[in-house]
């Protein structure tokens, strides 16, 4: 037993599930689902569809390069069982898997950490710089509870921009 | 004051309107293309019935053959099956002559086939490996690739000489 990779969206192939195409020069296309199958066919590159594995690493959004993913390999030997190697690498998968997992988080984390900092950044700027559109300065300087606190108070970006809006 | 905040937004939405537009417009254009391509290529594939032609992928001497009788099943013949087959097309001097009635195993159909574990395979055309009677390959090559179901269908003559199992 194997479980094969889709080749559109990288996820494991379960026995008895899928679809495989085999090319005339013998190349064989293994789809987990009808969802990839006719992605496939309407010759869409896995690297362009947001939902992929291959997006999601080539833009950044998944750990790449970790050491927990050496241990799944290709390998052309078969290897002999053996009672407690097997015992062994049970108890260990189950140890990886935690490791790997705290890992994706981490990075996922600090992904986000990145992004929110930036949009931050980016809000209070606009802020400041367009007060002037929703409150002429003249009023501004006259009354100037009736505006956005100057960042004495945490700002949510989002909220920012609504208020805006309403005014 | 309102109108300046107006018209700046407005431009702003403008832009960003513009921008969605001609993204719109690229990714319409071409679903369209896609969707005409998968209308093109990707038809509803059946089975191998009369009046199927199949190209021949040994070296008997015929190069397509048209299906005339599905040895098994009711709606025609799939991926392993016999067919009986006239030849349309030959090469000049071949075992297998033009308009002689042959057997042919179904080595490569495009219906898909259920596997024995319930995943499905196909392939990209409809190709049949010429045999006699007894079910012995007539040529001496197989070309591109067959599907290890053969083996259950008792060709495995045909596996032997296959370049590539699938």
């Amino acid at each position: 037993m194997r479980l094969e990779k889709c080749w559109f969206c990288s996820s494991p192939i379960y026995p008895g599930h899928g679809i495989q195409f085999v090319r005339n020069d013998a190349t064989i296309f293994r789809f987990c689902r009808s969802k990839c199958h006719k992605n496939f066919k309407m010759k869409r590159n896995p690297r362009k569809v947001k939902w992929t594995k291959a997006y999601r690493r080539l833009h950044g959004k998944d750990m790449t390069k970790d050491s927990t993913f050496e241990f799944e390999r290709w390998r052309h030997r078969p290897h002999k069982y053996d009672r407690n190697v097997t015992e062994d690498t049970l108890k260990a998968i189950k140890k990886i898997d935690k490791i790997r997992m705290d890992r994706e988080s981490r990075h996922i984390a600090r992904r986000h950490q990145g992004k929110k900092a930036k949009e931050f950044r980016e809000a209070k700027k606009e802020l400041d710089q367009s007060i002037s559109l929703v409150k002429a300065p003249s009023v501004l300087k006259e009354d100037p509870s009736l505006t956005l606190p100057k960042l004495k108070v945490k700002v949510v970006p989002s909220q920012s921009e609504q208020d805006r809006m309403e005014e | 004051m309102a109108s300046a905040f107006a018209s700046k937004f407005s431009r702003v939405g403008r832009s960003l309107l513009g921008g969605l537009g001609n993204n719109l417009s690229g990714s319409l254009t071409t679903s369209n293309e896609t969707v005409c391509n998968s209308f093109i290529t990707q038809q509803q594939r059946t089975f191998i019935q009369m009046r199927t032609v199949l190209k021949v992928v040994d070296n008997s001497g015929a190069k397509k053959v048209m299906c005339i009788q599905a040895l098994k099943g009711k709606k025609g013949a799939r991926l392993g099956d016999t067919i009986v087959a006239s030849v349309k097309e030959a090469h000049p001097n071949g075992k297998v002559k033009k308009g002689k009635v042959v057997y042919g195993v179904v080595v490569r159909a495009a219906m898909q086939k259920d596997r024995c574990d319930g995943s499905e395979v196909k392939f990209d055309d409809n190709a049949v490996v010429l045999v006699d009677k007894q079910g012995q390959p007539i040529g001496t090559r197989v070309f591109g690739p067959v599907p290890h179901e053969l083996r259950k269908k008792k060709h495995v003559k045909i596996l032997t000489l296959a370049e590539h199992i699938a």
